[in-house]
């Protein structure tokens, strides 16, 4: 049986790594319930596109328009796999997983509906300069990266941090 | 599912490259070097991202660029009568190319390599493989709403036809359905000459149209008129869809097909064509249906047959085990008019029923097994066999 040292020990241990756990949550909890930044639809200045529905965003996002109204083609910018920017496009606006998002794509180059695919940004730093000098170029990112002199577009007449928007 | 695994990639290349040679260059190369890339620090594009996703952005756009990306597969089958292929063979060996010539012309090739049955014989002996343009097609972009495109085509009359063309890997299925199937006689597979395509928005029904003008079918009814028309009525073509905002996922439309047809023996035939197909494109679930209906008229005669095909799809990507897995079955029938003298060599389906697994083993490779049961007539035994396929794309 065990001694009453080491049932001492024990307890301490016990009681010890309880508040710790404890620390842990009340350390964590406030991180976790804070809503992760809506992300902004950034395009070139020169588009003359305000407000995309939500559908049309979509529509842009799996190459199905590939034109905006001025004749200028549409140059999709896109973050690497594993970037909460394309995490939330692929998945909460293409309601697709990453798998099915390159199919999509593969196949789309494939029947010849559109010459390329989305270019590939590394970085929201890549993605403001690249969109700022590829007229058409359209692009993601964390509404807090938005600075001055960045064309933003409205979703469904919504900004980011809106309310109901839906780009998140 | 990593995505800096190494893979085959796609390689960007000066277009005054000899085609051929590069191809083969590719094919030879391009597993270890992709590998090598795929070692690398990680600041530069994986591999992977590469394949669907075009150049990273950031590169000099310098007119004219070339793609090249292509699909392979190896296949095993076991039936309980011959037919078709036993054994191991391999699938098609393909190629597309894709090259932007402006901002809005681009160019757009599609070769295939086929393994011939009569391989080394006949005089001179025939090759082991049989090359083909399958598509070659130059467009010209002026909107969404308009672009106009010269080349030979896949006959834009069916969904599965230009949904996967020579893709094996892009396919729920180890093979196409019987109605559309390459080398088939049933519809046209090709198509040679002009189309006009585009789409407009419609108030959220996105509607989509293409019309065509070309060659119809050759002399060898499956083959299109690539040398030129065999008569002096060319084919016409008109294909509607629509893929509403509302029920993302969903694709329906209609097509026609107008062309004559003069067989080795001179007769005349008028062909006229009626398509439809709905498509739930999401994987859960997956549906394909579609339905085409082929009429045939003498020539000054009155002797009018109607033959008709329809298939029927449906899969499901299990959620559990990272959604690597999708059963799928299919019914597909083919009710040839014995009548028609057009269609004398055309097979009939009574019933064909296909029971099968994709195992999506990695990005780019995927395993399937089938199980497929089937009677040409109510008359003739049921036959009935087993089926397995590798297939990638790289």
């Amino acid at each position: 049986m065990m001694g009453p040292v080491l049932r001492r020990a024990v307890v301490r241990w016990l009681i010890a790594g309880a508040g710790a756990c404890l620390l842990l949550a009340r350390a964590g909890g406030p991180a976790r319930a804070q809503a992760a930044p809506d992300v902004a639809v950034v395009v070139h200045p020169d588009v003359p596109v305000d407000n995309l529905t939500f559908a049309e965003l979509r529509r842009v996002l799996l190459g199905d328009r590939e034109f905006w109204s001025s004749g200028v083609r549409v140059t999709l910018l896109i973050r690497a796999p594993v970037a909460r920017e394309r995490d939330v496009v692929v998945k909460g606006v293409c309601e697709m997983t990453e798998a099915q998002f390159r199919q999509h794509w593969i196949a789309k180059v494939f029947r010849n509906e559109t010459p390329t695919g989305p270019k590939i940004v590394y970085s929201n730093e890549m993605a403001i300069d690249q969109v700022m000098r590829t007229p058409g170029a359209i692009t993601f990112i964390e509404a807090t990266n938005v600075t001055k002199g960045m064309k933003v577009l409205k979703i469904d007449g919504l900004v980011p941090g809106q309310a109901g928007y839906k780009v998140k | 599912m990593g995505y800096n695994r190494p893979l085959l990639r796609r390689f960007p290349c000066h277009p005054r490259c000899n085609a051929l040679s590069v191809c083969l260059a590719m094919a030879i190369l391009s597993g270890p070097a992709a590998a090598l890339a795929g070692q690398g620090p990680s600041s530069g594009p994986a591999p992977s991202q590469q394949h669907d996703m075009g150049q990273p952005a950031g590169a000099a756009q310098d007119y004219p660029t070339l793609h090249i990306a292509g699909f392979g597969d190896v296949d095993y089958s076991q039936t309980k009568q011959p037919e078709g292929p036993r054994g191991f063979s391999l699938g098609q060996f393909v190629l597309h190319m894709t090259s932007e010539l402006s901002p809005r012309v681009t160019f757009f090739g599609e070769l295939s390599f086929t393994a011939r049955s009569d391989a080394g014989t006949g005089t001179p002996p025939a090759a082991g493989f049989n090359a083909e343009i399958e598509r070659m097609i130059l467009r010209f972009d002026e909107s969404d709403r308009l672009k106009i495109s010269f080349g030979r085509y896949h006959t834009p009359i069916n969904w599965w036809n230009t949904a996967f063309h020579h893709g094996q890997w892009l396919q729920t299925t180890i093979t196409r359905p019987e109605m559309i199937q390459f080398g088939g006689k049933f519809l046209p597979v090709h198509f040679v000459g002009a189309l006009v395509e585009g789409a407009a928005p419609a108030g959220g029904w996105n509607v989509n149209y293409q019309a065509g003008f070309g060659n119809g079918r050759g002399q060898v009814i499956s083959r299109a008129g690539d040398a030129g028309d065999n008569n002096g009525f060319r084919a016409t073509l008109l294909n509607f869809f629509s893929k509403p905002d509302r029920f993302f996922g969903l694709q329906f439309g209609g097509s026609f097909y107008f062309d004559k047809i003069t067989l080795p023996d001179t007769r005349d035939f008028a062909e006229r064509i009626v398509a439809g197909h709905v498509v739930w494109q999401k994987e859960d679930p997956e549906l394909i249906a579609e339905v085409a209906a082929v009429r045939h008229q003498q020539v000054d005669t009155a002797l009018v047959t109607w033959s008709h095909a329809y298939y029927i799809q449906a899969a499901y990507r299990l959620p559990q085990f990272d959604r690597l897995w999708k059963p799928y079955y299919r019914f597909e029938h083919i009710g040839v008019n014995p009548m028609d003298p057009v269609f004398t060599t055309v097979p009939n389906l009574n019933d064909g029923s296909t029971l099968g697994i994709r195992f999506d083993a990695s990005q780019f490779v995927a395993l399937k097994g089938e199980f497929r049961t089937w009677r040409r007539a109510s008359s003739q035994p049921r036959n009935y066999g087993g089926f397995f396929q590798v297939c990638f794309t790289f």
